[in-house]
C-alpha cells in the first residue's frame, strides 16, 4: 500500500457526503429522542436520561423480540452464506444447461419483500399452499403442515423465504471473488489436492476469505435489522412467535405514539449490531482494513 | 361618440370580469387523505365533487390501512398539509386531544350539521363524538358479523350455532369428518380489527369489557369477555381455528370450501359471494353473533378535518363543502359506497332506500343484517385506547396461541389499561 | 474449475437450485393465468381450463374479465390499483437506475482510495462508512422524513434517490475496496514509473480491470433501491410517482384484489427486472467466469 499525507477528499467527499447527511443528523436526532420523553399525546419534551432504555429493557416484549431477532439472525445469515458459497462453485462449472441455472438463481432477488411474501405464503399456506398440496399427493403427510400458523413452525418458514431472497446475492459475490483467483493458483491446486474439499479448504477459502466476511457481515445486518418480508408474511405472528426487533421500535414509536422508546429500542439493535459484526470480523480476520501487504 | 361610449362600456365590463376572476383567486387544492379501499371510486367522487365546486380541487394521498395511522402520525408531527382524512373512531379521542382535528362544529354551519347528526345511527354518532362535539360524518359504518358456509352446514346436517358452545360441537363435528380446521380468524397483532373483532364477539355473551367509569373490568374470570378468550384459546389448542393475517386472504380460503366459519366485516360477505371471482360465491350467509345476547360491535369511520385547516376560514370552507358532498347532502355517495361496495352505512335514511334493499339482497339476508345492526353497540374509546390497544393486541395473540395464559393475559392487560387511564388524567 | 461431477449429480444439482430459486416465481406465472374460481377449485386446473389472460388485459387495458359481467356478478369489486402497476415499472427503473449510477460514480473512487492508500484519518472514515448501515432504517424514518420535507423533497423522486443512494453507499464501497484490493501491485508499479497520476492509475487501470466487478455492485446497488420500501413508501406521493414495491405491497392486502390479479401484477413485476438482470449478468459472468485475473 502507499501512503498518502493528506486526507483524500476529493477522492471521498462525494460517497461521503450523502452519508453523512443521512446519518448524522437523523441518527443524531434519534439518539436525542431516546434520551427524551417524547410522547406525542403528552405535552412537552423533557430529558427523562436513561429512563426510555431502562423501560424499554423491562418489556417481556423486548426479550421476546430480541430472542426472536437474534434465533432468525443465528439460522439465517450462515445459512445465505453457505449455500451461496456451494451454489457459486457449483457454477463455476461449465455443464450443458449452466447458463440457465445462472440466471434461475438470480431471480429471488428481483422481488421486493412484499412480493416475495405473497408467493412463499403461497406455498405455505394451510388451506391453498402449494408445498401441502404436494406433499398430499405424494401422500407423505394427510394433514396438512401448520407452516404459517404454528408458533413453533412459523419462524422456520419465514427464515426460508428470507434466505430464498438473499441467495442470488451471496451467489454473484462468491463468483466475483472466485473470479479474481490467479489462475496459476488454481492450476497449482489441482495438481497438488486430489479432493474437491482439500482444495476448497487451502486454496480456494483463503482467496474469497475477505468476501465471505462481508458477506456474512451483511446478511447478519439484514437479518437482524430485517422488517419487509416477515411482516408480510405473518404480521410478527402467530401469536409473537416471529415479532423482529424492528416491529418493536415500529410498534413503539407508531402505533404506541412513544418515539422515545422506539428510539431507544433502535439503539440498542445498534449497540448489539456492532458486537455481532466486531465478532464476526475477529473470527474470521481478513486483510480488509489495509496495513499488509498484498 | 357612440363607438367611444361602446368601447368604454366594453372595457368596463372587460375590467370588471377581469376583477371578479382576480378576486376569485386561484384554486383551493384540499389534501385528502385515505386508506387504499376502492380508490377508483374515490376518484370517481372526487371528479363529481370538482366539477360541481369550480375553484377547488381535491389531491388523494392513500396508504395501505395497516401503514396509515402510522403514516398520518409522520404527516402531522412534519406538519405536512393535510385537510380531509378518514379517520378511526378508536383513534378518534387521542388525535381530538392531541389537536390534530377539529370539531366539524369549527367549520360547518350549526343547523345544517345538526340535521345531518339526526340522521346518524346509535353507535356511529357516539363513535364520532368526543366530549360531545362531533368530529365526523360517515364515511362507512358496519357491523362486525359472524359468518357461515351454508352448504357446508346444510350438507353436514349442521344447524346455524347460536351460542360459542355450538360453534365448538359444531367445528369439531366438521373436523370429524375431515375438515381441518373449520374457524378461520383474522389474527394479526399489528391490526386494531383484531382487538374490535374480539369486542364484538364480547358482546355476543352480553359482556362489557369496561364499566361505566371506563375501568378495565375483563380480569374478571366471570367477564364474558374472559370466557370468550377462553374460548378462542381452546378451540385454537383443539386446532379448530386457522389464523389468516389479513381479510384478502380469507377470502381465498374461504372459497377452497376447506372452511364453515368466520369473523370479519360486512363488505367482507359482499367480497365472498361475488360470483365475479370467487368458485363458492353464493354460499355465504351471515348469522347472528353467537351468544346470550347475539350483540355485536358497531363501529364508524368517518371524514374528518384537520385543525390546521380548521383555523384557516378560506379552506375550511372548502373542506366543508367535500365532507358535506362526501357524507351528507342527499346521501348519494354514502349510498353509491352501498350498493356498488356493499359498504355499510351510518346514515338512517339509507336503510329504507329500495336501491340499497335490493343490491344487498344479492349478497346477504337483509332482515338478518338489519336485526344485527339494531343490537349493535358502539365501543368504549378513549384517549389512550389507541396506545392501550397496540399493547394489548399480542398479547391477545399470545394467549389466543397457547403462549401465555388467559388469566395472565386479561391482568396484564387491565392493569396496563388502569395504568394508562391514571397517566393520562395526571397529564 | 476443473474436476468432474457425475453428470446425474449435475443434473440433480441443478434441478433442485432451479426448482427452490425459480419454483415460487413459477407459482405467480401460473396464478396469473388461471382465474381464482379455477384455482380455488380442486377439481381444476389450468390443465382442464386452459391458460386466461384475463388479469393482463385488466391490468394494461382497464377492461373487465368476461366473469365481471355476468349477471349477479358484483362489477365494482375489482380494484383498479393493479393498473398502477405498468407505472410504477418506470418509476422505479429511473428511481433505481439513478441510484445505481449515483452509488458507482460516487463509490468506486472511495473504494479505490480505501483498498490501495493509506492516509491520516483512514480508519475512522472506512469505519464511519461501515457502520453508518447499522441504526435500523424503522428508527430514522422520521427525522428523514422531516429533513427532506424542510428542503420540499417529499414526493418527488430525487428525495427516495438520494435516500437510497446512501443506503446503498456504505456497501458499494466495502465491496468494491475488497475487488481493488485484489489487484496486484504490479500493474500500478509499472505504471506509477511511468509518471501516471493517481487518477489515471484508477481511471484508466483499475476501474477498466474492475468492470465485472463493478457490474456486480451496480446490480447489488439497483436491486436494493428496487425492493426498498419502508422510505419509499414514505416518502412517494402518489400514484404516478410511487415505486412497484409500494405498489405491490398495497395490492397484497387489498380485498378487492383476487388472488390471481395480484399474482399477474406480481410477474409483471419482475420481468423487466429480470430481462435487465439477466442482460446485465451475462456481461458480467462472461467476465467473471472468462477473466481470472493474469498473474
Amino acid at each position: 500500500m502507499w501512503t498518502i499525507k493528506r486526507f483524500p477528499l476529493l477522492w471521498l467527499l462525494p460517497a461521503l457526503l450523502p452519508v453523512l447527511l443521512m446519518t448524522l443528523y437523523p441518527i443524531g436526532h434519534a439518539l436525542w429522542t431516546s434520551l427524551h420523553r417524547v410522547m406525542i399525546l403528552f405535552p412537552g419534551e423533557p430529558f427523562v436520561g436513561l429512563d426510555n432504555y431502562k423501560r424499554v429493557m423491562a418489556s417481556s416484549y423486548f426479550y421476546d423480540a430480541l430472542k426472536n431477532s437474534l434465533v432468525f439472525t443465528f439460522f439465517a445469515a450462515p445459512s445465505v452464506v453457505v449455500i451461496g458459497v456451494l451454489v457459486a462453485l457449483f457454477l463455476q462449472r461449465r455443464f450443458f444447461g449452466s447458463q440457465i441455472v445462472r440466471s434461475v438463481v438470480l431471480l429471488p432477488w428481483v422481488l421486493p419483500g412484499a412480493i416475495s411474501a405473497v408467493l412463499w405464503i403461497w406455498v405455505f399456506h394451510p388451506s391453498f399452499g402449494v408445498l401441502n398440496a404436494i406433499l398430499r399427493s405424494l401422500n407423505i403427510i394427510d394433514r396438512s403442515i401448520p407452516w404459517l400458523i404454528s408458533p413453533q413452525l412459523a419462524p422456520i418458514s419465514v427464515t426460508i423465504a428470507h434466505v430464498w431472497t438473499q441467495i442470488p446475492f451471496a451467489v454473484i459475490l462468491t463468483m466475483a471473488a472466485l473470479s479474481t483467483i490467479n489462475s496459476e493458483t488454481l492450476d497449482a491446486a489441482a495438481l497438488d489436492c486430489r479432493s474437491s474439499f482439500k482444495r476448497f479448504r487451502y486454496v480456494l477459502f483463503p482467496e474469497i476469505r475477505s468476501m465471505i466476511v462481508v458477506l456474512l457481515v451483511y446478511n447478519s445486518l439484514i437479518a437482524f435489522t430485517g422488517y419487509d418480508l416477515v411482516y408480510a408474511m405473518t404480521s410478527g405472528g402467530p401469536g409473537t412467535a416471529t415479532t423482529l426487533l424492528s416491529f418493536q421500535i415500529w410498534r413503539e414509536s407508531f402505533s404506541m405514539y412513544d418515539f422515545g422508546a422506539g428510539s431507544a429500542v433502535a439503539f440498542i439493535v445498534v449497540l448489539i449490531s456492532a458486537t455481532l459484526i466486531i465478532a464476526i470480523t475477529r473470527a474470521l480476520p481478513s486483510d480488509l482494513f489495509g496495513g499488509d501487504e498484498p | 361618440m357612440q363607438l367611444k361610449k361602446v368601447l368604454l362600456a366594453m372595457s368596463m365590463a372587460t375590467g370588471v370580469f377581469a376583477a371578479q376572476t382576480a378576486l376569485a383567486g386561484e384554486d383551493i387544492t384540499l389534501e385528502f387523505v385515505v386508506w387504499n379501499y376502492s380508490l377508483d371510486t374515490i376518484q370517481d367522487n372526487i371528479k363529481i365533487f370538482e366539477a360541481k365546486n369550480p375553484g377547488i380541487k381535491v389531491n388523494l394521498t392513500d396508504y395501505t390501512w395497516t401503514d396509515y395511522q402510522d403514516s398520518l402520525i409522520l404527516r402531522f408531527r412534519s406538519n405536512t398539509q393535510t385537510d380531509v382524512i378518514y379517520g378511526g373512531q378508536d383513534w378518534l379521542p387521542a388525535w381530538a386531544s392531541a389537536g390534530f382535528v377539529a370539531p366539524l362544529n369549527d367549520i360547518a354551519p350549526p343547523d345544517e350539521l345538526s340535521a345531518l347528526s339526526d340522521d346518524i345511527a346509535g353507535f356511529a354518532l357516539s363513535d364520532m363524538t368526543v366530549d360531545d362535539e362531533l368530529y365526523g360524518l360517515p364515511y362507512y359504518a358496519d357491523t362486525i358479523s359472524f359468518i357461515y358456509n351454508k352448504k357446508i352446514l346444510d350438507d353436514a346436517g349442521i344447524a346455524v350455532p347460536r351460542t360459542w358452545e355450538e360453534v365448538t360441537a359444531a367445528s369439531l363435528k366438521l373436523q370429524a369428518s375431515g375438515m381441518e380446521r373449520p374457524f378461520v380468524y383474522e389474527l394479526n397483532q399489528e391490526l386494531p380489527n383484531f382487538f374490535d373483532a374480539f369486542v364484538a364477539q364480547s358482546y355476543g355473551r352480553g359482556a362489557e369489557l369496561f364499566d361505566a367509569d371506563q375501568n378495565a373490568v375483563f380480569a374478571d374470570p366471570e367477564n364474558g369477555a374472559y370466557k370468550q378468550l377462553e374460548w378462542l384459546a381452546d378451540a385454537y389448542s383443539q386446532g379448530l381455528i386457522q389464523p389468516e393475517t389479513h381479510e384478502s386472504k380469507i377470502i381465498p380460503a374461504m372459497n377452497t370450501g376447506n372452511h364453515a366459519f368466520t369473523v370479519v366485516y360486512n363488505y367482507v360477505l359482499a367480497a365472498l359471494n361475488n360470483s365475479a371471482t370467487q368458485p363458492l360465491a353464493g354460499q355465504f350467509a351471515l348469522a347472528l353473533m353467537p351468544g346470550a345476547e347475539n350483540s355485536t360491535l358497531g363501529f364508524s369511520k368517518f371524514y374528518a378535518v384537520t385543525a390546521k385547516t380548521a383555523a384557516d376560514p378560506e379552506r375550511a370552507e372548502a373542506a366543508w363543502k367535500f365532507i358535506n358532498f362526501m357524507a351528507g347532502g342527499d346521501y348519494t355517495i354514502a349510498k353509491r359506497w352501498a350498493v356498488e361496495k356493499g359498504l355499510g352505512f351510518g346514515q338512517l335514511p339509507l336503510y329504507d332506500d329500495s336501491d340499497v334493499i335490493e343490491a344487498w339482497g344479492k349478497w346477504v339476508d337483509v332482515s338478518t343484517l338489519n336485526q344485527q345492526a339494531a343490537t349493535a353497540k358502539a365501543g368504549v374509546w378513549t384517549e389512550w385506547g389507541g396506545v392501550w390497544s397496540a399493547y394489548f393486541r399480542p398479547l391477545l395473540a399470545k394467549a389466543m396461541v397457547g403462549e401465555a395464559t388467559v388469566d395472565e393475559v386479561m391482568q396484564e392487560g387491565a392493569q396496563r389499561w388502569n395504568e394508562l387511564k391514571e397517566q393520562f388524567a395526571n397529564r | 474449475m476443473t474436476g468432474r461431477l457425475n453428470p446425474v449429480l449435475t443434473f440433480f444439482f441443478a434441478a433442485v437450485i432451479i426448482l427452490f430459486t425459480g419454483g415460487p416465481v413459477l407459482l405467480s406465472l401460473y396464478g396469473s393465468l388461471v382465474p381464482d374460481r379455477i384455482l380455488l377449485d380442486s377439481s381444476k386446473s389450468i390443465f382442464t381450463e386452459g391458460p386466461n389472460f384475463e388479469t393482463y388485459r385488466y391490468i394494461f387495458t382497464g377492461e373487465l374479465p368476461k366473469s365481471y359481467l355476468t349477471e349477479g356478478a358484483n362489477r365494482a369489486m375489482i380494484s383498479d390499483a393493479a393498473r398502477q402497476v405498468p407505472q410504477s415499472l418506470i418509476n422505479s427503473a429511473i428511481i433505481a437506475f439513478s441510484a445505481m449510477s449515483l452509488n458507482l460514480l460516487f463509490g468506486a473512487p472511495a473504494a479505490y482510495i480505501f483498498a490501495r492508500y493509506v492516509f491520516p484519518g483512514k480508519k475512522l472514515t472506512f469505519l464511519f462508512l461501515i457502520l453508518s448501515p447499522l441504526v435500523p432504517a424503522v428508527a430514522l424514518i422520521t427525522p428523514i422524513y422531516m429533513a427532506l420535507q424542510s428542503i420540499g423533497l417529499v414526493g418527488t423522486r430525487l428525495g427516495i434517490i438520494l435516500v437510497h443512494t446512501a443506503k446503498a453507499l456504505p456497501f458499494t464501497v466495502l465491496i468494491l475496496s475488497v475487488f481493488f484490493r485484489k489487484m496486484p501491485a504490479e500493474i500500478f508499479e509499472a505504471a506509477v514509473l511511468d509518471h501516471c497520476s493517481r487518477f489515471q492509475s484508477f481511471f484508466r487501470l483499475a476501474l477498466p480491470l474492475a468492470m465485472p466487478s463493478i457490474g456486480a455492485t451496480g446490480l447489488f446497488a439497483f436491486m436494493l433501491s428496487y425492493s426498498e420500501f419502508m422510505f419509499s413508501l414514505v416518502l412517494s406521493g402518489d400514484a404516478r410517482t410511487r415505486p412497484v414495491s409500494v405498489v405491490m405491497a398495497a395490492l397484497a392486502r387489498n380485498t378487492d384484489v383476487s388472488w390471481s390479479l395480484l399474482n399477474t401484477a406480481i410477474f409483471i413485476a419482475i420481468i423487466p427486472t429480470l430481462v435487465l438482470v439477466i442482460l446485465v449478468w451475462k456481461f458480467v459472468v462472461e467476465g467473471l467466469l472468462s477473466g481470472a485475473v493474469k498473474g
